[in-house]
């Protein structure tokens, strides 16, 4: 018995290797980084300003925005459902921590439970239309619901506690995550994060629930047919996907010193779209990277292209959705083989050992 | 090469999506005949039109139509050079009118007019209906429909495909009545399921099996060919 | 009475919401009145809400393109750019000649389609030489766009950002910029470079296109008149340079037009860049995935967020406003007018009717070009040829294909048109909305819930949807001025801002729950 319990294990590590090595990789970063620079590790962990804690806030976003990607892709990805007002999530998770934190003066898990219940109401309004509406309908539905919100959050009436359309500002972290002082702290809260709803987000997707859920985006009809009721996994779903995002907001809303309206925009929701599509919709792993590559992109375009940087980041995006619709880790897997057939070849081809002169 | 064949189709290829659906299709359309394509559910009759149209282009081989290539152009090119399609299923355009379904198809301002008298002496049934929608129609007048609208145009090749699908006897009747006298001034190229019609219309035949022309030559010799018959035609 | 009960049941949720509707809407109406009953003006509010109504639900409807989420953005390109016709017209006849010389080498594509049919070169190399046809194009283009001289404001120093020019523009101080020439190269090579890089461009995609097709056999293309092309490019040629040499003239006379004549230029020139940028995005994203409409809508979305963030880049993110043509801003004596005839006289801003006033512009001259375009529209798709394959296509556009029709054309033509009409919807609606680069995103809420309510697939049907959204919107706005009596409450309740959209997205939901197809549409 022993012996096999060990085995699962010796394989789970197996199968997993590239998570556990970036796992790895991430944790010793800050320090690799450090190392380069030259800083001294005491002065790292008293988080003295420099390039490592640069970084670190840098990953830190990737990891915000990989958790955002990861909730879109359960709703779009896994089952099917596309929804254009994802960014309402987040937006709702990041401006209620703010307001409870500034104006309230909240502890931050009440906070959460309070985001929690919110993602729960938002889920609930958005299915209001669930069982009637498909498609695209249900796409622009969501999108005017979050629309509703985007305006409501800039409006004059709630500038006392929003900010109107500058922002949310001033807002004071718990002292225990701030994201000034405790930076490296939030990076490994966040690396945690991430790494816990992702592997319950791969337990959901291998779980029967998850594989209805499959089943649903492949063909509803036939879902229906063998008789699930798809309201409720669906529903199942968009909860899911709300609180996750709303939590991404909230750690959003402690790390950003500002909280933008824009995050509540349709712009933001094309950014988990990018992100997922960047990786390969439905491959949640995709998600990961696909939020990586798209902040990594971003961030270098805007140093090199200033304002403009927001048109390439479309233009990549519409060149994505038309040439390369199944991203990068749909594409590897697709062409894996080809792929390594090809780097093979080539070797041979130098080494004079190829493939092609044997056959 | 003889210089009768209206239309030659010379060992096609064609794909759809990642499916080699037609694997060498070759048929040879005299010029004032009928020829019939015959074969089972499947087998790639449908996608041999298609083909020959430009709707599913043709990745090797060649069509030859009034002695130019055509493989490769685009579909309304094809079809601008005088054929006609007559899609399977009735695929006649629901939202117009009857008489706006046989308008879209004139090539030329008054093509219709010219054509008014012949159309419904075939169909007199349309000439009643002509204001009507086309989802108010019943099966076999969209069938009709679908007929009249390839003859619209001055065409010199009709592709028909299966246009007894789903019709009682009697209207049957009509429609091989009708494409007997339409044939008298276009070629026509048939698809078409029900042997017993396809043996009364045409008169040569090409059986296509599994996306290959197997077997050609004229149907009054297939009418005695119990053996041929059994192998690519009966449902087993 | 038999059909009537028939018809009845068949739609009975149809019925059942148009009920509802009517119900809400007379409740709406007898609110307005009761708050208003002092004295003879009992109606006033009820009229002008109306049709304050019918002109938001007029300035929405030119937006209906099913499917284009960057519709709001191209009705905010269409203010922007006619609000830079009238606020700086020496930077439009600047822009003119390069746009012009930049089109001019697409309209060669059919040669180069012939000639290279003729070649017929081997696939490997097909597939190559557009690459480096476009490397070349790029290295071409990217030499000769940034020289040519194109007087314009600079976002970055004050005195001549976009918002000052404006401000001068309604002081009627405007200080007629020195044009700008070119620089460094001489303006004969600068225009001959950027017509080659034009015909390069030409060049590539035709190449690409062709490429594409080369895995077919044959490839054999059409037989056309060739030199119809080469007329056409030579006159839009001539026409760049013509504007090019006489730029100052043209200039100052257009900034010497009274600003109707300006409108109307401005009008013409939204309207055709709308038309051509709508060109563009169906033929190079939306064409090759018509059939997919989830990635159509990503698409369009992607368009949209480029086309805002383009707007921001070049005319920076403060709000403008645009001033209405002197026909309708007549203040003075005799105004507000009593008579048509004093309306023409003194081309006033408002006329009096029972009482109260009516914007001529906002509420009148709008409603009615609403209206036109309606039901031009409506002529368009169901008395013409072209309509007819519209509707043809969009049920099967393969059956059309086989009929011997370009309908890929087609619906080419039809997608520019629709947008050429957002772009009129939006510098006709400049001097209401103003300009800021949020515009495209409110209208495009307005337009999705018209488009869900009346239906996605229903031209009608959109309209109705329209209208609706525009009345409820007036409603909620004169609510919030006047305040609703609730009963055991002793303030009036006051709609704040901020529901106007609510109640829209509020309206759509219900009536989506009712029907999920919405008003008009049909269920596939």
């Amino acid at each position: 018995m022993e012996n096999t319990k060990e085995n699962s294990f010796v394989r789970a590590i197996k199968s997993n290797q590239g998570l556990i090595i970036t796992i790895l990789c991430l944790i010793a970063l800050p320090f690799v980084i450090a190392l380069i620079n030259g800083q001294s590790f005491s002065s790292l962990l008293a988080n003295e300003p420099g390039q490592a804690k640069f970084y670190q806030g840098l990953i830190i976003e990737i990891f915000i925005l990989a958790i955002y990607a990861l909730s879109y892709d359960l709703l779009f990805g896994i089952t099917g459902l596309l929804s254009f007002g994802h960014a309402m999530f987040f937006g709702v998770g990041a401006y209620l921590t703010g307001i409870l934190l500034k104006s309230f003066g909240w502890t931050l898990l009440p906070i959460l439970g309070v985001v929690a219940v919110a993602g729960v109401v938002m889920a609930l309004i958005f299915s209001i239309v669930l069982p009637r509406v498909k498609g695209i309908t249900f796409a622009l539905v969501t999108l005017g619901i979050a629309q509703v919100f985007h305006i409501v959050i800039q409006s004059r009436e709630m500038a006392k506690f929003a900010g109107a359309e500058i922002g949310l500002q001033g807002v004071t972290p718990p002292d225990f995550l701030n994201p000034i002082s405790q930076r490296l702290r939030f990076y490994y809260f966040g690396l945690v994060a991430v790494f816990v709803v992702y592997l319950f987000y791969k337990r959901f997707v291998d779980s029967p629930t998850g594989h209805v859920c499959i089943a649903i985006r492949e063909n509803e009809d036939r879902a229906t047919m063998l008789g699930y009721n798809t309201f409720y996994y669906k529903l199942v779903a968009l909860i899911i996907s709300a609180i996750t995002a709303a939590l991404a907001g909230v750690m959003h809303g402690i790390f950003s010193p500002i909280i933008r309206p824009g995050i509540t925009g349709s712009g933001f929701t094309i950014a988990a779209l990018l992100m997922i599509l960047m990786g390969g919709i439905g491959t949640l792993n995709g998600a990961l990277i696909g939020a990586a590559t798209f902040k990594l992109l971003s961030f270098l375009l805007e140093k090199w292209f200033g304002g403009a940087s927001q048109v390439i980041v479309g233009l990549v995006y519409i060149l994505l959705v038309l040439f390369l619709p199944y991203g990068i880790v749909g594409t590897w897997r697709l062409r894996r083989l080809q792929i390594k057939q090809g780097w093979t070849d080539l070797i041979g081809r130098f080494t004079g050992k190829g493939r092609a002169e044997s056959s | 090469m003889d210089n009768n064949n209206l239309l030659k189709v010379d060992q096609i290829h064609t794909f759809i999506g990642q499916f080699h659906i037609l694997q060498g299709v070759s048929v040879n359309v005299p010029k004032g005949t009928i020829v019939a394509l015959l074969g089972r559910n499947g087998a790639g009759k449908s996608t041999t039109l298609k083909s020959i149209l430009g709707l599913t282009p043709p990745s090797q081989g060649a069509v030859i139509f009034d002695g130019e290539e055509i493989q490769g152009r685009h579909s309304f090119d094809i079809a601008g050079m005088g054929i006609g399609f007559v899609p399977e299923h009735r695929a006649i355009f629901r939202d117009l009118s009857v008489l706006e379904n046989l308008r879209i198809a004139e090539r030329q301002k008054g093509d219709l007019e010219k054509k008014e008298d012949f159309i419904f002496s075939l169909f007199p049934d349309l000439k009643r209906l002509i204001k009507l929608p086309g989802t108010n129609l019943s099966g076999g007048q969209q069938q009709m429909l679908a007929v009249a609208r390839a003859l619209v145009p001055d065409n010199k090749l009709l592709l028909i495909d299966e246009p007894s699908e789903g019709l009682a006897p009697v209207l049957i009747e009509q429609m091989m009545e009708a494409i007997r006298q339409l044939s008298a001034e276009t070629t026509v190229l048939l698809v078409e399921q029900n042997f017993i019609v396809a043996s009364q219309l045409a008169k040569d035949y090409v059986i296509i099996e599994e996306g290959q022309s197997v077997k050609s030559g004229q149907l009054a010799d297939l009418v005695n060919d119990p053996e041929t018959i059994h192998r690519y035609l009966e449902v087993a | 009475m038999n059909t009537l009960l028939q018809s009845f049941r068949k739609n009975r949720s149809l019925w059942t919401t148009l009920v509802a509707l009517l119900f809400l809407f007379v409740l709406a109406v007898l609110g307005l009145i009761d708050q208003d009953a002092e004295g003879g003006a009992r109606y006033k509010n009820v009229v002008f809400t109306i049709l304050r109504g019918f002109s938001t639900g007029s300035i929405i409807f030119g937006l209906m393109n099913v499917l284009n989420m960057a519709h709001g953005a191209i009705f905010m390109i269409g203010a922007y750019v006619g609000w830079t016709v009238i606020v700086r017209p020496d930077t439009a006849v600047d822009t003119f000649t390069p746009i012009v010389l930049l089109a001019s080498g697409f309209l060669l594509a059919p040669i180069w389609h012939k000639s290279i049919n003729k070649l017929k070169l081997s696939s490997r190399v097909s597939r190559l030489w557009p690459w480096l046809s476009l490397a070349f194009t790029l290295v071409v283009l990217g030499f000769f766009v940034p020289q040519y001289p194109i007087t314009s404001w600079n976002l970055g120093s004050y005195e001549t950002t976009p918002v000052n020019y404006a401000f001068a523009a309604s002081q009627g101080q405007v200080v007629v910029p020195e044009p700008k020439l070119f620089q460094g190269i001489s303006p004969l090579l600068g225009l001959a470079g950027i017509i080659l890089g034009s015909i390069l461009a030409g060049l590539t995609v035709t190449g690409f296109a062709t490429s594409r097709r080369a895995n077919l056999a044959g490839a054999a293309m059409q037989t056309e008149s060739s030199w119809k092309p080469l007329i056409y490019f030579g006159l839009l040629v001539f026409l760049g340079l013509l504007v090019f040499s006489f730029n100052t003239p043209i200039s100052e006379f257009l900034y010497s037009l009274d600003s109707t004549w300006l409108f109307i230029i401005a009008i013409l020139a939204a309207v055709i860049t709308g038309a051509g940028l709508g060109a563009l995005i169906e033929s190079s994203v939306i064409r090759p995935i018509y059939e997919w409409h989830m990635y159509v809508l990503m698409l369009t979305m992607g368009v949209n967020v480029i086309i805002v963030e383009g707007v921001r880049s070049i005319w920076g993110a403060p709000e403008f406003t645009m001033h209405r043509p002197s026909v309708f801003a007549g203040t003075g004596e005799g105004c507000p007018a009593e008579s048509l005839s004093a309306l023409i006289e003194f081309k006033c801003s408002t006329i009096s009717v029972l009482g109260g006033r009516i914007r001529t512009y906002n509420e009148i001259f709008i409603t009615i070009l609403g209206f036109i375009v309606l039901v031009a529209v409506w002529m368009l798709l169901q008395r013409t040829r072209l309509g007819m394959i519209v509707r043809a296509g969009v049920q099967d556009s393969e059956m059309v294909k086989a009929l011997g029709i370009n309908v890929q054309k087609i619906f080419t033509i039809v997608f520019a048109l629709g947008v050429g009409l957002a772009a009129l919807g939006g510098v006709i609606g400049a001097p209401s909305t103003g300009l800021t680069t949020a515009l495209g995103e409110s209208l495009l809420i307005n337009m999705l819930v018209a488009l869900a309510i009346g239906g996605l697939t229903s031209y009608p049907g959109s309209a109705v949807g329209a209208l609706m959204v525009g009345l409820l919107q007036q409603f909620v706005i004169k609510y919030g001025q006047i305040g609703i009596n609730i009963p055991f409450m002793e303030e009036p309740f006051k709609p704040s801002p901020p529901l106007v959209p609510a109640m829209t997205v509020l309206l759509m939901v219900v009536v989506l729950l009712i029907m999920p197809n919405g008003l008009f549409g049909r269920s596939k």
